[in-house]
């Protein structure tokens, strides 16, 4: 029981370095990292009405190897930063009009050179994959000293190294209100809210550092600032890639920030669309759950917003079922659902009635009412 | 030097000033999830370090802090050895001074 629980945690990291293999092989295999994708998103559709608890030994410990599950984590920026190096290295060939033949390399066959349309694959399968690192960014911005450093990392890869400091001291303070840029109104579409949200979370950050400073006595233009220094820890991915294609470089990198900047915010977009909390403390009901089987072992339990919210000091292997409100299905065929605003609104509407009607507290119900009219 | 290869206690005592009460903290382990646990009414609202419900006044002993407490604390209140014991794992027995009265709702 100990390995299943541990090694089913690790769907990311190894398809992960399928799409690096993909992008290095070249050729149509660049496209390997979109594929897998496309993949993961039948896989949790066909499994979305399996829903599986959080698994204890009889005395109540969960078999969650924390130095393993760490170790992964920690691992996950090398791979995250080799994801980039293989895009760059693409780029570099692409603008060097490298002739595409095959070439062999301690045996293995290679595609060297790329056409313009196998490097959008790369970097279409890059920024997927980098959006991913959202899940240990996430968990490693909680409560873990040595890993927080590593969380800005992660996420400065995506150009959004402020998230981790928005996540703890806005999000999981101000949810479901409206001081939280990362829970979406009823009504906002996902494209709204991913300018929104990212927009307001890199806001409030720098507000933060501005006001911790002040406290100090220092001004907010200061090296000492981590709203600037977040920024600065993305400065080597930008000189990699223009280093590498110039200006073919610079819309690469952007392309892949644009797609894992989008998918960070769908996940928050997912988590709490249209949830409202007026005053007192977070309660499970304040966010949805996605705890379908494969979303939960391929996210790392992130899906399990209720207990998050509440627990965000617990391990992600340890979250549980709450019974909060949930959509029923996964990320991957909820995310699907989301990029057609109209669909959604219809799909999503039965939910959130049933919200109002089962958890909401009679504050909530009224803010809610002045939404549907 | 030594002392460098001593392996510290599996666990550490935590005593308040307001009160007779004491609890153990197994090495690694806030000092909120274990007064917690212990069935110690500590006020608490977030657990992460962001409202900063959880502030008590350490007066004696060592902690690790999680996460800087100058986001939550004024400089002031750290000056006087106010710590937030959700992102405090203790180092050695420690003495708090803790409001466990303190429980009033707000939403921040």
């Amino acid at each position: 029981m100990k390995f299943y629980v541990n090694v089913r945690y690790l769907i990311v990291p190894f398809m992960s370095l399928i799409a690096i293999l993909g992008i290095l092989f070249g050729g149509s295999y660049t496209w390997v990292g979109v594929g897998l994708f496309a993949l993961n998103t039948l896989i949790d559709t066909l499994t979305r009405n399996i829903h599986l608890p959080a698994d204890f030994d009889d005395s109540g410990e969960s078999y969650g190897i924390k130095k393993l599950q760490y170790s992964v984590m920690f691992f996950m920026l090398p791979v995250f930063i080799a994801l980039q190096v293989v895009l760059a290295y693409r780029i570099f060939q692409y603008n060097a009009d490298a002739p595409i033949v095959i070439s062999s390399f301690l045996g293995f066959s290679y595609q060297a050179g790329i056409s313009g349309f196998n490097l959008i694959g790369a970097t279409i399968s890059s920024g997927l994959w980098a959006g991913l690192g959202i899940i240990y960014g996430h968990e490693l911005s909680h409560n873990k000293k040595e890993g927080f450093l590593v969380s800005r990392l992660i996420m400065a890869l995506s150009g959004a190294a402020h998230f981790t400091y928005a996540h703890v001291y806005n999000h999981h303070l101000d949810l479901g209100h409206e001081d939280d840029p990362a829970t979406a109104p009823r009504g906002r579409n996902i494209y709204t809210h991913a300018w929104l949200s990212h927009m307001g979370q890199s806001r409030f950050s720098y507000i933060l550092e501005q006001q911790r400073l002040s406290k100090r006595g220092s001004s907010a233009l200061n090296i000492d600032n981590r709203w600037i220094l977040g920024y600065l820890y993305s400065l080597p991915s930008i000189v990699l890639f223009v280093w590498a294609g110039g200006a073919v470089g610079v819309a690469a990198l952007f392309s892949v920030w644009v797609i894992a900047n989008f998918l960070l915010e769908a996940l928050n977009f997912m988590g709490h669309y249209g949830l409202i909390r007026k005053d007192g403390p977070v309660e499970h009901r304040h966010s949805w759950d996605n705890d379908s089987v494969f979303t939960s072992w391929f996210f790392i339990e992130i899906g399990r917003q209720c207990d998050h919210h509440v627990r965000g000091e617990t391990y992600f292997w340890e979250l549980d079922d709450v019974e909060g409100p949930n959509y029923g299905i996964g990320y991957f065929s909820l995310f699907v659902i989301t990029l057609i605003p109209p669909l959604f609104r219809a799909y999503v509407q039965k939910y959130l009635d049933n919200w109002d009607e089962k958890y909401a507290s009679a504050e909530e119900k009224l803010i809610a009412q002045k939404f549907s009219h | 030097m030594l002392n460098f290869f001593r392996r510290s206690p599996a666990n550490f005592e935590v005593n308040l000033t307001e009160s007779d009460i004491s609890f153990n903290v197994k090495r690694g382990d806030s000092l909120l999830s274990s007064a917690l646990g212990a069935g110690v009414p500590w006020p608490f609202k977030c657990k992460v370090g962001s409202c900063g419900k959880c502030k008590c006044r350490l007066v004696d002993g060592k902690i690790k802090p999680q996460l800087d407490f100058g986001y939550v604390l004024d400089i002031s209140e750290i000056n006087e050895g106010y710590i937030l014991a959700c992102q405090s794992v203790p180092k050695s027995d420690i003495t708090v001074s803790v409001n466990l009265n303190e429980n009033k709702v707000s939403r921040k």
